[in-house]
Order: C-alpha cells, then sequence, then structure tokens
C-alpha cells in the first residue's frame, strides 16, 4: 500500500530541486507538530530507556539510582524467565504470522470477487478489526473453557473428552494463536484487498485468453502483483506479534506457571507491577533490539522493492 | 483452480470466522445467569432477557467508559490528522532535505513497542500531571497512528495534480490556503481513511490504558470491561452485554462506512 508512496516520494524528490527559502520554512512549520510529538512520545523516552537500563532503579527504595553498567543486561541473559518469553513471543510468531496472512489472504481474495455475496464477506472481514485485541482475548479465553467453552461442546458433541485448554501450556498456546489469527487476519485482508484492487483487470483477461487455468492466473499474475502488499502485511504484522501482550494478557494473565508470558507482559509486569525500573529497561531495550533485527531484514527487502 | 462447492465451503468457513465471536456475545447477552451455569451449554437463548443490560450499565459505569473511549479516540485522531497532515504535505509537495531520511525514520517509529515505552511514558506523564487524563492517551495514540498516517495521506496527496494547486496560487492564494482549500478536500476519501485507522488503534489499545489510565474516573472501555469479573466469579452474561454495548457503535461506523473505509484504503494503494 504505502510502497508506491514510497518510490514516488523519491522520484519527486529528485525531480523538484528548483524552489526557495520560504518552501523550506514552510516545511518546518508543517512538520513541527509531528516532530514535536515524536519528540516528546519517542525520543524522549527511548533514550531515558536506554539510560535507565544501565542504572538500578527501584521505586522502592529510598536510595536514588544506582550505576550499574551492563548488569542489567547480564542478569537478563542468565535469566530464565527472559528466555521462556523470548521463546514463547518468538514461537507466537512463527505460527501466527503465516497464519493470519494465509487466512487474510483467503478474506481477501473473496471480498475482491464480484459477487452478490461481498457485503456480507466485507462486514466479516472488518469486524474482527472493530473488536479490540483485549475484548478478542476474553471472548476466546470463554470459548476455550473446560467446561462452559463452544470448543469443549463442540468436542462433547464429536464424542471426545473436554481439553482444559488454558489450564495446559501447549494448549494455551494453541488458543492463544488462534484467537491471535483471527483477529489480526482482518487487518492483513484490508491490506491485501488494497494490493488486490491495484491489479489491472486487463491482465487477467490477457491471461486468460492465453487459455491459462485458474491456479496457473493466480500462481504467475496474482501471486507476484501481491507481493509488495504481502511484504507491508509482513512487516506489520511481525511487528506487532513480536509486542504480544493483550491477547495473551487477557486469556492467560501469562499463565499457566507463566508459560505464556510474553516479553512485552514481562517487561509490564518487571517495570510497573514490580517498579523494577532498571531491569524493565533493559529487557525493553533488547525487545526493541529485537524487533529492530526482525524488521531490518523486512525493510531492507522493501526498499529493494521501491528502488 | 476452486471448483463451486469447495470455493463456497471456503466462503462459509471465512464467514463464520468472521461473524461467530460477535454473534455469540450478543446471543448470550440475552442468556439467564443459570443458563450459562448449565452443562451442556445452550447456544440459543432459552429465556432471552434485558436484564444484563440494566446490569452491564449499574454494575460499573459504563457510559463513563464508553464517554472517556469515545473522547480520547477522537481527540488523538484529530491530533494525529493535523500532524499528519503537515508531515504528509511537506513530504510530497515542498523542498526538504533529507527526505528519505526523514520517511525511514517515520516507519522505524512504528518498531516502537509500547510496552518498551511505557515507563519513561508513565514518568512524562506523571512529570506534565496528565496521569489519569485524557492527555495520557490522546498524545501516545496520536504518535502511534502518525506513521501510517501520514503514508495514507501523502499517498492521496500525490494524486492531487499540481496544477490545480499552482491554478489557485497563481489567484492568490498562498501555498497553506492551496492546502487546505484545494489539496485537503481533494483528498477527502484519505483523510477519512486515516482518521479511521487512527480511530480503531485509539479505540483498541489497552497496555497504555491500563498504565497511564487506571483511575476509577479515567478508564477506557477495554480496561474498565475487565472489572466485571470478580475475584472469582465470572458473570458473562452481563459482560456480554457490556462488550455489546462496546462494540456496537464502532460496528454500526464500518457498516456504514465499509465501502469508504475499503475504497479509502485501496485508492490509496493505486496510484500513490
Amino acid at each position: 500500500m504505502n510502497l508506491r508512496a514510497f518510490s514516488n516520494l523519491r522520484r519527486n524528490y529528485l525531480r523538484n530541486s528548483a524552489s526557495d527559502v520560504s518552501e523550506s520554512s514552510l516545511a518546518f512549520w508543517l512538520l513541527l507538530p509531528a516532530v514535536l510529538l515524536l519528540a516528546l512520545i519517542v525520543v524522549y523516552p527511548v533514550a531515558k530507556v536506554i539510560h535507565d537500563s544501565f542504572y538500578s532503579i527501584s521505586l522502592f527504595s529510598e536510595s536514588g539510582p544506582a550505576f550499574v553498567g551492563f548488569s542489567n543486561y547480564v542478569d537478563a541473559m542468565r535469566d530464565p524467565d527472559v528466555w521462556r518469553a523470548v521463546r514463547f513471543t518468538i514461537a507466537l510468531c512463527v505460527v501466527t504470522v503465516p497464519g493470519a496472512l494465509l487466512v487474510g489472504l483467503g478474506l481477501a481474495l473473496l471480498a475482491n470477487r464480484e459477487w452478490k455475496w461481498r457485503w456480507p464477506v466485507r462486514l466479516a472481514l472488518l469486524l474482527p478489526w472493530a473488536i479490540p485485541l483485549a475484548f478478542s482475548g476474553m471472548i476466546f479465553a470463554w470459548f476455550f473453557n473446560t467446561e462452559y467453552g463452544v470448543v469443549n461442546d463442540l468436542l462433547r458433541r464429536a464424542g471426545f473428552a473436554p481439553i482444559s485448554f488454558l489450564l495446559i501450556p501447549q494448549w494455551s498456546f494453541l488458543a492463544i494463536c488462534i484467537a491471535t489469527i483471527w483477529k489480526t487476519s482482518s487487518f492483513v485482508a484490508l491490506i491485501l484487498l488494497a494490493g488486490l484492487q491495484t491489479i489491472p483487470r486487463s491482465l487477467y483477461e490477457a491471461a486468460a485468453l492465453e487459455g491459462a487455468s485458474r491456479w496457473q492466473i493466480f500462481r504467475h499474475v496474482t501471486l507476484p502483483l501481491l507481493m509488495p502488499a504481502m511484504m507491508i502485511a509482513l512487516i506489520f504484522r511481525t511487528i506487532s506479534a513480536l509486542q504480544s501482550f493483550d491477547i495473551p494478557y487477557a486469556m492467560t494473565q501469562g499463565g499457566p506457571a507463566r508459560y505464556t508470558e510474553t516479553l512485552s507482559i514481562l517487561i509490564n509486569t518487571t517495570a510497573i507491577e514490580y517498579m523494577d525500573v532498571g531491569y524493565g529497561s533493559a529487557l525493553a531495550v533488547l525487545l526493541f533490539l529485537l524487533s529492530m533485527a526482525i524488521s531490518s531484514v523486512y525493510l531492507r527487502k522493501l526498499y529493494k522493492g521501491a528502488l | 483452480m476452486l471448483k463451486l462447492p469447495l470455493r463456497w465451503i471456503a466462503a462459509a468457513v471465512l464467514l463464520i470466522n468472521g461473524f461467530f465471536p460477535a454473534v455469540w456475545i450478543l446471543l448470550t447477552s440475552f442468556k439467564q445467569d443459570a443458563e450459562l451455569a448449565q452443562t451442556p451449554i445452550t447456544w440459543w437463548p432459552q429465556h432471552p432477557t434485558l436484564d444484563n443490560y440494566v446490569h452491564a450499565f449499574s454494575d460499573q459505569p459504563l457510559l463513563l467508559f464508553l464517554g472517556n473511549s469515545f473522547a480520547v479516540a477522537l481527540l488523538s485522531t484529530l491530533l494525529t490528522l493535523f500532524a499528519a497532515t503537515g508531515a504528509a504535505y511537506a513530504l510530497t509537495r515542498l523542498r526538504l532535505r533529507r527526505r528519505g531520511l526523514t520517511l525511514t525514520a517515520l516507519v522505524a517509529i512504528a518498531m516502537f513497542p509500547p510496552a518498551t515505552l511505557l515507563v519513561p511514558l508513565f514518568e512524562i506523564m506523571r512529570g506534565l500531571g496528565l496521569i489519569n487524563t485524557y492527555g495520557a492517551l490522546i498524545l501516545p495514540y496520536a504518535v502511534q497512528s502518525l506513521p501510517v498516517c501520514t503514508l495514507v495521506l501523502a499517498s492521496f496527496f500525490q494524486q492531487v495534480p499540481k496544477d490545480i494547486e499552482n491554478a489557485a496560487m497563481l489567484d492568490g492564494c498562498t501555498r497553506l490556503q492551496a492546502l487546505y482549500r484545494i489539496v485537503l478536500p481533494l483528498s477527502a476519501p484519505g483523510v477519512f481513511t486515516a482518521g479511521i485507522l487512527a480511530f480503531v488503534n485509539a479505540w483498541d489499545e489497552f497496555l497504555l490504558a491500563l498504565a497511564l489510565n487506571a483511575a476509577p474516573g479515567s478508564r477506557t472501555l477495554p480496561v474498565g470491561i475487565l472489572l466485571y469479573q470478580g475475584e472469582f466469579t465470572f458473570p458473562w452474561p452481563v459482560i456480554s452485554a457490556a462488550l455489546v454495548v462496546a462494540i456496537v457503535p464502532l460496528a454500526i461506523l464500518i457498516i456504514l462506512f465499509q465501502e469508504r473505509v475499503i475504497s479509502g484504503l485501496t485508492t490509496g494503494g493505486i496510484k500513490g
């Protein structure tokens, strides 16, 4: 969606080198609100988090912050809770990102068809988007309830024994994945639908004239032209999956036995509930580095596509 | 590739996937408490009642939560649109050094996990005296939506022909007037799309709302609805009624504007 915008902006920039001084100053004033907001909400907090991560700061102790160098980071590396949260967060990404892309692609292909059932499909596509993450988590926690959940009701009807989904680690992972895919495939579908609509109809007509099968058309026309939109969906989805908080928190509060604790939940618990600010900040920096490392791979691909 | 029955099955699965949770809480909101304690569970309400809706409003200040969510979402959307309009216009139309860098920085911002900024945000908001006020949420929400909204608006601004703008300026408009009188109205679908994206994002947010605005008077819907559960009780029919009340406004908004939301997002992508 934003890919073309990106490359066009660059091209226009190269084209309009002639200009005047008043334009630069107007540009300054127009950019000012955005820059001020970013400075207050992002730049300063990021600097503060990095700074705090080198201190031992506990809001419970009377003495002030003490500089401890890298010891928060060393502690984090040795902390089994951190590694468990990293493993769980990455596992969540590995399952839910492709899952949401696949379901989102299905929804987008259906919503893109010219047929009379298009509006219910579009509504089905938008509805999960309109239900806040935390609510989705609550609703799915209930669906997977051992006694009163819909899922176990269906299992019973099919003759299986009910499963305590949210009390057994592996099953709660599955339940959280399903809830996450359900909620996030909606936004993916929106992005992919935008991508689908950019594919010229004439290409399909030409391919059909050549006698291509539906699968061939999908494979050789739709899929390649959908790649930019797929990349954007992939980036957004991966970043937000790494930051997963709402759905696991609402479904299990990180349980059973902290098994479903994501990095975001761990940071929230450490820094806000236990007020261990220094250590929480170090964890925050690590999460940010992880997000950057993963998304820089994507961004490089995106740039290569754009230029 | 798909044979007809297979396509219909796929459609049915995806439709059920989209609608089922919403339909389920709607059905539950009319059930009586006793019905929820039955096993096997019932799917259709046996003795429909509206009591849960009465309880939803009387057990917790649901109207207050709704009002808070609405105010926060609307105000942060307006702030985002204001900042994003300026930024998008500067990036698309004006001479600017380091344009590429600015754009990259904008995308990179989307990568800061809210959880990582929680502690300093808490301190900033406390320093500004904004904890438990709308301001504590409006500012971060506006920033969260800023990158996407700027890119959407930029791609719409690109589609407005420069000639129209130049003509307006020959007729005596300043550049700023050209922006507000010509470019913005012509980009109305883009403004609308960006607005909806920002609004939904703010309406959805939970982590910051939980950390920054947890006081009784300033809770937003996602935080407030958690309060219906007791320590050991989970009054699902009442929670369902509250969820229905919470979801309906946005659902109506989206049903009314579904064509515009989708066409806004899609035209944003076509030309760019």
